[in-house]
């Protein structure tokens, strides 16, 4: 899901840049006015340590194997810290990966980070679903959505920018179903991710439920 | 480690030695300059700058080839079949492939590209320690949250990783194996992460409070004790001073990078 460097023209990443900050001033501003602990600095920092790491973990689906994106995950877990924190990954994999880009680091972000936010808002409803399910029921299938939202919207964002931005002379409409295609044949991974973000949250739901918001 | 960014940091060249703050702004006028070309006669342009950038940065080639490995995998998935569907102009064929002149130009462009732009981004980290960089950030206003998260971030990396390794040797000790794809091995998949996320989330409270014994949130208000109590002195200066402190080294570097990046951007415009 990341857009390596000199794929997008610069007025692009500069827009990517200028959204980006804007989203990371709203996110900062949220931050202070509901989190504003700074005990939350090295938790969201190691977490974020934690979810560079787990990415590169890679699931075997034969005959291959996938990296598993888990941004919706992040989002569950942190939160407005979510999106600084996918920033500060996405950075420290440019740089020390190669993986993704400096100048596409804004574009990057929006393709990551947001999706994340709608995962955090998604879980938000946790306390306003009907009382009477059982809260591990609740917690899963929010987690699910969060997680197979989280990677949709992020896939979909993606080809929308790889395909209308590579020099491919094709028209519109091949255009359009070549990124409905390329959705649809994600929707297995849409699944896999909604079902293993589900999973974390419900063990962690178990074992450390403080780490879960509302 | 082979993450680790600082290794030839220590080295002495002349991009070594030049200021930080003015290196990063040079740099990524630069990096900006080259994203905007997209005429192929300024490709030699490009790649003999990059080239010459390197060569003065004395960093070895085998710290590029390394770092440019992977990525470039990941570029030639994404482009690398552009030749063969992208353009009219066929200029070899066998059978139903085709080699298309604009498919060709347009993956020349973007490998060209990435390649500068990564070389250019490996001189400016590889040259200049990672502190001192998000120290540089943090005197231009960077969020103190976004900068202490990304120091340890950073810090905590590679503890993570030896973690993880370890979670990893327990689990295929106990009989884990990692190769089939099975509900029961994406469960153990998900508490292995789930385990992780857990020890880190208690260790950054132990964290913290170490940070805590040791002042951390209390410095801003020492600094702003000690900027308070600074006198002005800017009325001393003599001509001599003011001279070097606005034509010194760095600034000239600068300069140049500045009119290198302009050049390229006239004459992309131009042609």
């Amino acid at each position: 899901m990341h857009i390596s460097e000199g794929i997008l023209p610069a007025p692009f990443c500069l827009a990517g840049y200028a959204i980006t900050s804007l989203t990371t001033w709203h996110c900062l501003k949220q931050i202070n006015r509901y989190q504003p602990s700074p005990d939350n600095i090295p938790k969201a920092s190691l977490l974020t340590a934690v979810f560079f790491v787990a990415s590169s973990i890679q699931i075997p689906i034969p005959p291959a194997s996938v990296h598993l994106v888990l941004n919706g995950l992040l989002g569950v877990i942190l939160g407005y810290y979510a999106f600084p924190a996918i920033l500060i990954g996405l950075m420290l994999q440019a740089i020390m990966v190669g993986h993704g880009g400096l100048t596409t680091l804004g574009i990057n972000a929006i393709i990551m980070g947001i999706p994340a936010l709608i995962a955090h808002q998604i879980f938000h409803l946790r306390p306003w679903i009907y009382h009477r399910f059982h809260i591990e029921i609740k917690t899963s299938i929010l987690a699910f959505f969060a997680g197979a939202i989280a990677l949709g919207l992020s896939t979909f964002i993606f080809y929308i920018l790889i395909i209308t931005n590579l020099p491919t002379n094709f028209n519109l409409d091949i255009e359009k179903n070549m990124i409905y295609g390329l959705i649809i044949a994600h929707f297995p991974l849409m699944i896999l991710e909604g079902i293993f973000t589900a999973m974390v949250v419900l063990f962690l739901q178990r074992v450390k439920p403080e780490l879960l918001p509302y | 480690m082979r993450f680790y960014l600082d290794e030839y940091a220590h080295l002495n060249s002349i991009l070594h030695r030049w200021h930080p703050a003015y290196k990063i702004i040079g740099l990524i006028i630069l990096i900006f300059a080259f994203a905007s070309v997209r005429n192929l006669v300024l490709i030699p342009l490009i790649l003999i700058i990059t080239g010459i950038l390197y060569l003065i940065a004395k960093l070895p080639v085998s710290f590029l080839i390394n770092r440019l490995q992977y990525p470039s995998l990941i570029i030639l998935g994404i482009v690398g079949l552009l030749p063969f569907f992208s353009g009219t102009n066929i200029i070899w064929q066998y059978s139903i492939i085709s080699i298309k002149l604009e498919g060709l130009q347009a993956l020349l462009l973007i490998t060209t590209r990435f390649i500068a732009i990564i070389t250019i981004t490996l001189i400016l980290f590889g040259t200049t320690p990672f502190f001192t960089i998000i120290k540089t950030f943090r005197n231009w206003g960077l969020s103190p949250i976004i900068g202490d998260m990304i120091l340890l971030t950073y810090r905590y990396l590679f503890t993570i990783f030896d973690q993880l390794a370890i979670l990893e040797k327990s689990a295929q000790l106990r009989g884990f194996n990692f190769r089939k794809f099975t509900r029961k091995n994406l469960e153990v998949y998900a508490t292995l992460i789930g385990n992780l996320l857990i020890r880190s989330y208690e260790q950054s409270h132990r964290i913290y409070q170490a940070m805590q014994l040791r002042g951390y949130g209390q410095v801003r208000i020492i600094n702003n004790i000690i900027n308070n109590s600074e006198s002005d002195s800017d009325n001393d200066k003599i001509d001599s001073q003011l001279i070097h402190k606005y034509f010194n080294l760095d600034s000239i570097l600068l300069m140049i990078m500045i009119l290198i990046s302009l050049l390229i951007v006239t004459l992309e415009i131009i042609l």
